[in-house]
């Protein structure tokens, strides 16, 4: 299984980003690691480009919201229905329900979204997900 | 040639005209207690310095006022990020916008809109060496413009200043904006006393091993006495280990005298400088001051020439002028205090640091390119040298540490990093997973201070 992740926007923080690509490689995924500072194009270019079957953006403080709007538009111009579409992290600026992030996101386009959800719970539904695809 | 190289960089519409017969006068005729390699000289105790700076002349002058009065010894001038970025037209906006409304629209003193006949007279009136504190891949403008400001000290470097801070500026240029860097502290060192150049060894500030630390400190050393810098600092942070502190210590002290010698530098003085814990610290303000108490003690056991300071309000921001005081005349009092501790070793763990910083300089000097320069960005581009956590695409990011449970810092897979096996079975026969996955031991281990 191939996945694309990296933080999305203006969004330096790395730390999290690493500690993706090291669990993603653990349970052995092909890993496309495309860093901090992400544009959303560059995903979708990658995702492309490598034929991954996930795409697991992830984002502190918020700062995914403004940069997922154009999900569904660069999502019609692909044919990109194979590809699970994940994000997660700290999605909201400041406090927030998960009630109201959740259908947000998932209107943007995502297959799943975790909200300040622990890493390795996020990442096992990832897996039964892909699983159930199958 | 070099001479026409800096008349075009220093020509910029953002900054004072240069006048460099002017710059060269007043650097011969500065007062030597502007000189952080002067003070080193002629001091007898470790340097106590904080981090800072504020938008506003106004506001870095009180600033200083404060750290004078709780007895600094070194200043710093802390410089913001638009100006890193070599965005002077915003630090310009902003500048404005801070000066107008009292607030601090910028997150340090961007130097170069100040211009240096302004600064140089706020330095002048401290009479103190001041360290200059980026984080900058083109420091060219802003070196030039703090050098003629009196402002001695310069910190940073082509690898210390790239992979910790930026995605994607290119490495290649930096080592050269670096080289001009080099070239001018060079110059002006030859005019009075030596301007220090001082590298930025904790890097990302996250498990970061010491054998790579050392690795870099000590071929940013090499790149700066190549180009003819008679006074340079290496650097490192709190590890988190007493112990490795102290072995990291003794084995930068002795590889950094034994290759400034070899390679036919041993005029240049090699300074050790300190830096109090630079990771993520506690929301608890008094365990924030037990911390940065732990860390001036081994400062001392480790016979620091300066240690750069923290303050109790680490985990909420930028402090204030008077907290960030307060951190300073803590430290010094702790320091005062310490006296004639015991000299400490432990000859298996620098053998073992020793082979592997050996082992990794040995391949670096053995790639086939021509200069040093070109060495050292090759092996970084390969991977033989790497750090975790950085954010840099140029950085391969293949090895990966933890800590042992005495919390030293251990490489548990190397990655393209050419350590021999027998360290490499060494460093993991130290560590223990204690049936957690790799992640949760890595997040533990970032967080061992909280």
């Amino acid at each position: 299984m191939r996945v694309v992740t990296g933080v999305v926007g203006n969004d330096i923080h790395v730390v999290a980003n690493r500690l993706i690509e090291i669990s993603l490689k653990e349970r052995g995924f092909e890993v496309f690691n495309l860093g901090v500072n992400t544009y959303l194009e560059e995903f979708i270019d990658a995702v492309i480009e490598t034929d991954a079957n996930v795409l697991l953006i992830s984002s502190l403080n918020g700062e995914a919201e403004g940069w997922s709007r154009d999900l569904l538009f660069l999502k019609s111009r692909f044919d990109l229905d194979g590809v699970l579409f994940a994000i997660g992290g700290n999605l909201s600026v400041g406090e927030a329900k998960e009630e109201e992030i959740i259908p947000k996101y998932r209107a943007y386009g995502y297959d799943l979204v975790f909200h300040q959800v622990d890493l390795n719970i996020g990442l096992d539904i990832i897996e039964d997900t892909l699983k159930g695809k199958r | 040639m070099f001479q026409a190289e800096r008349r075009i960089i220093t020509n910029s519409p953002y900054t004072d005209s240069f006048d460099f017969d002017e710059i060269r006068d007043f650097i011969s005729g500065a007062s030597k207690n502007l000189f952080i390699s002067h003070k080193f000289k002629n001091s007898n105790k470790i340097l106590v310095q904080p981090r800072g700076g504020f938008p506003t002349y106004d506001k870095v002058f009180k600033l200083y006022e404060e750290f004078i009065n709780a007895k600094v010894d070194i200043l710093p001038l802390t410089i913001d990020s638009n100006t890193r970025l070599n965005d002077y037209e915003m630090a310009k906006k902003m500048l404005a916008l801070s000066e107008e409304s009292d607030e601090n629209m910028l997150n340090g003193y961007p130097l170069i809109t100040h211009g240096y006949r302004t600064t140089r007279e706020m330095v002048e009136h401290f009479d103190t060496p001041i360290s200059l504190r980026h984080g900058t891949p083109d420091a060219r403008l802003l070196v030039e413009v703090a050098l003629a400001s009196g402002i001695f000290e310069i910190e940073g470097g082509p690898i210390t200043y790239l992979l910790p801070y930026s995605k994607n500026f290119p490495l290649d240029k930096a080592f050269l904006y670096w080289k001009y860097v080099e070239r001018v502290c060079a110059e002006y060192s030859k005019l009075n006393e030596p301007i220090n150049r001082e590298s930025f060894g904790p890097l990302t500030a996250t498990l970061q091993p010491p054998a790579i630390v050392i690795v870099i400190q000590l071929l940013e050393m090499l790149l700066s006495l190549e180009e003819g810098v008679k006074s340079f600092s290496v650097s490192f942070s709190q590890t988190g280990s007493m112990l490795q502190d102290i072995v990291s210590s003794n084995v930068i002290k002795k590889l950094s005298r034994k290759y400034a010698d070899i390679f036919g530098y041993s005029d240049a003085k090699i300074h050790l400088v300190y830096h109090q814990w630079m990771g993520a610290f506690p929301r608890n303000k008094e365990f924030s001051d037990s911390l940065i108490n732990t860390s001036t003690v081994i400062a001392s056991l480790v016979r620091a020439d300066k240690i750069i300071t923290k303050t109790r309000d680490e985990a909420f921001g930028i402090p204030t002028p008077k907290v960030n005081a307060t951190a300073v005349s803590n430290t010094q009092y702790t320091l005062n205090i310490l006296k004639g501790l015991p000299n400490i070793s432990d000859e298996e763990e620098e053998e073992n640091l020793i082979e592997m910083v050996d082992d990794i300089m040995e391949a670096v000097f053995n790639d086939p390119a021509d200069t040093l320069w070109r060495k050292v960005f090759n092996s970084i581009k390969n991977g033989i040298i790497d750090i975790p956590f950085s954010p840099h695409i140029i950085n391969s990011g293949e090895a990966i540490t933890v800590r042992d449970k005495n919390y030293n810092i251990r490489f548990y897979k190397r990655g393209n990093i050419p350590i021999s096996d027998r360290c490499l079975d060494y460093e993991r026969s130290k560590i223990d997973l204690n049936g957690m996955s790799l992640v949760e031991n890595i997040i533990h281990d970032i967080g061992i201070m909280l």
